[in-house]
């Protein structure tokens, strides 16, 4: 077991499973490009991105001009405001379905494609495919989300080309935002190599063929990312709105939520109410198992996010992770239902995938945690059970919305 | 190089042992560093009276690069070495400039469907020796600028001084057409 | 004809692909085996991987990453530089998957296993790598173990004078990732003629590209942090500069969705 070393400003740790950097003062890529946010002219970036997107306009109307791939959640309500409203264009949405929809998930979605008056396309893949991968994945590298990265990452690239709409315009780039692998003046575009690196721990789908024999062709060529021949006589490219706007996912879900209703909800593993409201899983057992392989959850890529923006100290970010990283799961029994297993079952899979490096077992069911928050200096003036810790994000609702703690896989969602 | 030719449909053994090699339809001598230690090799496994044999039955034989040198009488890399002698011809050092790196162009000298549909594709080129040999022998050259043999051919033995191995799309469908023809004849 | 080439360069530091700014900044990228894989199946006309932090730490060569890069089935040409100490080194580099070498400390501790390992391996396997830059009137040659900077040494000119090595990689390390960085004169004032150079460090937009690939010495150019930034960079590198001695531009088709265009 290395040491991993802090950044000395967030909360992040050269285990960053993205990758991280420290320079000789001990801070961390992530928070050195983040401090172009403050340091860049936005209105000279907004100006290039109007350039940029100019030549995609189709001025008799007849094909979209661009494509937006949304959720009920993520910021999707901010980038269609930005598309739509303020760049002018006319997109076509598109949203790959996932089977743990929450109730306000589907909700938050039927009332984006309603209040911005989009058209939509959905994909859906059958539950035998889907739940075939999941088991594959879960066993051998300790994912339930594989399906579901593939097929948000990929599909909008399927749609691009079929339709012969060139321009996707993401939101914010993840490597970007949060360990600083790029600048915002190197303009990153989407790339096949990021999304099989980073969104599908290094296996695209024909990988998954090779590795299970359980897995078949028709089980995941829907998974493929489109070949090279086909992108280029589209002209395929992904932009990332985040390169040109002063990206703040607190501040635009705030103002989403007074302009256009985007309703919210909290969490017990984490402080954050904006984000991930449509899936039951993503905060809930899917985060836990980052827990468990990385020593680090969620909590801590949204504390170090606000400590950037100067919204928490450091000291309350980590009071805040404390609080929130060791929650039980609500949402366990519906996923083994989902999957067919049962909860023994699961939680040895689980087990499975505890990084030694961070977890260590010191008798049946009892292990000792030793991650990215146990291993900060021994800062004795961080108590977990601290009450005064800012409450800085506001939940308008709940998962359930009207209606039970159940998978909703296609909802009506208005009213 | 296996990975290649199992990309494109071809079973693979890698192997210096004759009773593996006598079940394969066609024997493929890959090549890297310099032409004594190679020939060297060749005879401390007594593969060089195996392949001369092979080659008089027939048995299609394929070098690659300082594969294609060994098939030739004799290189002067280093110091005099013979080598198998399967196509008549020496192996000398390239004239300035000395060394042939980069992609290339063939062109086909003689009509040869195992070669004519990659003629004027570019393949890899690493290499500071050139065969030198009657031109019945040549199938293909390459312009370093003046032109060098870069495919021989005497019956069903074959040198390839590139890489097809490292030629992308274009050795990929060399490979393929060469085996297949190859493996029917 | 004989093309020049693009060199695709990857970047390692403690095990991560990376950028790399000036020698001194770096920005994590991903897993190496992901970045090479990517130049492959673009179609670069060779792959560099330089592993940095080797010499540093007095490591020799990353076996492991190389075995695990012959693995993926690469047909594109590999070059390895990093920590290759002796001839031996340079063998199991060789033997581990790379088809030819660069070689940077070697140049300041050990001629004689330079010289070694062109006789074992062939000089068109060996690629001397100068870290250079322009004091307004001659190229310096940097020692990065040091820090410091002297004038190229004779004996290290000799090798590539007499054939030792078969190119010399040229790093503008000053202005490595810089956009437009690349200092031309370290090309033109060069200190021997007849000699082919890489050039490398702070190459991003087409016209730098052209000018250099018009000079007669330069043999290659190479990208690292510029190549990350979009799809399909090689390809659209190389449609930019069309007329240039270049291989043409490739795109991999294996399961094609549109059945004409």
């Amino acid at each position: 077991m290395s040491d991993i070393k802090f950044c000395k400003r967030c909360l992040y740790s050269s285990a960053h499973p993205l990758g991280l950097t420290l320079d000789e003062e001990g801070i961390c890529s992530g928070c050195r490009i983040h401090e172009e946010k403050d340091t860049l002219d936005w209105d000279e970036r907004w100006s290039m991105l109007d350039a940029l997107v100019k030549p995609y306009r189709n001025p008799d109307g007849k094909n979209y001009d661009c494509i937006v791939p949304v959720t009920g959640a993520q910021d999707s309500y901010y980038i269609v405001h930005l598309v739509k409203e303020r760049l002018g264009m006319n997109p076509l949405l598109v949203t790959y379905n996932k089977y743990f929809n929450t109730p306000l998930g589907i909700r938050n979605l039927a009332n984006l494609r309603i209040r911005f008056n989009c058209d939509i396309l959905y994909q859906n893949i059958n539950p035998i495919s889907v739940k075939k991968i999941t088991r594959s994945t879960l066993h051998r590298f300790g994912s339930i989300y594989w399906p579901i990265l593939a097929g948000q990452t990929v599909f909008p690239v399927q749609t691009a080309v079929r339709h012969k709409i060139p321009l996707i315009v993401w939101g914010a780039h993840q490597g970007l935002e949060q360990v600083g692998m790029f600048s915002h003046e190197h303009e990153i575009e989407m790339t096949r190599r990021y999304r099989k690196d980073h969104d599908l721990m290094g296996h695209e789908a024909d990988d998954l063929l090779s590795i299970f024999d359980t897995l078949k062709e028709e089980d995941v060529w829907q998974y493929r990312y489109p070949d090279d021949r086909d992108l280029n006589a589209v002209g395929v490219r992904g932009i990332y709105l985040g390169n040109y706007v002063r990206w703040d996912p607190k501040a635009q879900h705030e103002q989403m939520m007074r302009e256009y209703d985007y309703k919210t909800s909290a969490f017990n593993r984490t402080f954050d109410c904006y984000d991930h409201v449509d899936c039951f899983n993503y905060m809930d057992l899917h985060d836990q198992i980052k827990l468990y392989k990385h020593g680090y959850s969620k909590v801590t890529d949204h504390a170090s996010r606000e400590i950037r923006f100067g919204r928490l100290t450091r000291e309350e970010g980590l009071a805040l992770v404390r609080k929130h990283e060791q929650a039980p799961l609500k949402y366990l029994d519906q996923f083994c239902e989902w999957l067919g297993v049962n909860r023994r079952s699961m939680q040895f899979l689980m087990d499975h995938h505890r990084n030694p490096s961070f977890w260590t077992k010191t008798a049946p069911g009892n292990w000792d945690f030793n991650g990215w928050s146990a291993q900060h200096s021994k800062n004795a003036s961080v108590d977990p059970m601290r009450t005064d810790l800012p409450d800085i994000f506001e939940a308008n609702d709940y998962l359930e919305y009207n209606h039970d703690s159940k998978y909703i896989t296609i909802g009506k969602g208005w009213p | 190089m296996a990975h290649s030719l199992r990309d494109i449909g071809f079973r693979v053994r890698v192997s210096a042992d004759m009773e593996v090699l006598n079940e394969v339809d066609i024997l493929l001598l890959p090549g890297v560093g310099a032409y004594p230690s190679a020939m060297r090799a060749l005879h401390e496994r007594g593969l060089v009276h195996y392949l001369q044999d092979q080659a008089r039955e027939q048995r299609p034989i394929i070098g690659i690069c300082l594969g294609m040198q060994l098939l030739a009488s004799a290189s002067h890399e280093l110091h005099y070495t013979v080598g198998l002698d399967l196509i008549p011809g020496e192996v000398v050092p390239l004239t300035e400039p000395k060394w042939h790196i980069g992609w290339n162009t063939i062109e086909c000298v003689q009509d040869d469907p195992l070669f004519g549909p990659s003629d004027g594709q570019a393949f890899y080129f690493n290499h500071s020796f050139m065969y030198q040999g009657p031109a019945e022998y040549q199938v293909c050259v390459s312009r370093h600028p003046t032109p060098i043999p870069s495919v021989i051919r005497r019956g069903n033995i074959i040198g390839l001084q590139f890489h097809p191995e490292k030629s992308q799309a274009a050795g990929k469908a060399l490979l393929k057409n060469i085996i297949s023809r190859l493996a029917h004849a | 004809m004989l093309k020049k080439r693009l060199v695709g360069v990857v970047t390692v530091k403690d095990g991560w692909a990376v950028q790399s700014f000036g020698y001194k900044r770096y920005l994590p990228l991903g897993k190496p085996e992901c970045l090479v894989e990517n130049l492959d199946r673009w179609g670069a006309d060779e792959i560099l991987v330089q592993v940095i932090d080797r010499s540093v730490n007095g490591s020799n060569p990353d076996f492991e990453l190389l075995e695990r890069l012959g693995r993926l089935g690469l047909e594109t040409p590999l070059i390895y530089g990093g920590g290759i100490r002796s001839v031996d080194d340079g063998v199991r580099a060789i033997q581990s998957g790379a088809d030819r070498l660069v070689v940077d400390s070697l140049l300041h501790d050990d001629l004689a296993a330079v010289r070694g390992l062109s006789e074992r391996l062939g000089a068109q396997a060996i690629i001397a790598a100068l870290p250079l830059s322009w004091n307004g009137e001659h190229v310096e040659w940097l020692d990065y173990r040091h820090g410091s900077s002297s004038s190229i040494s004779v004996e290290v000119l000799s090798l590539a004078e007499t054939g030792i090595v078969s190119e010399i990689l040229v790093i503008d390390w000053m202005h490595e990732g810089h956009q437009d960085g690349f200092e031309q004169n370290l090309i033109r004032n060069f200190p021997l003629s007849g000699v082919p150079l890489i050039a490398f460090g702070g190459i991003s937009n087409s016209n730098q590209m052209a000018e250099l690939l018009q000079m007669p010495n330069i043999s290659a150019i190479a990208a690292g942090n510029f190549l990350s930034y979009r799809e399909h960079a090689v390809q659209k590198y190389k449609e930019a500069l069309s007329g240039m001695p270049l291989r043409l531009s490739a795109y991999e088709s294996k399961y094609p969705t549109l059945t004409h265009v």
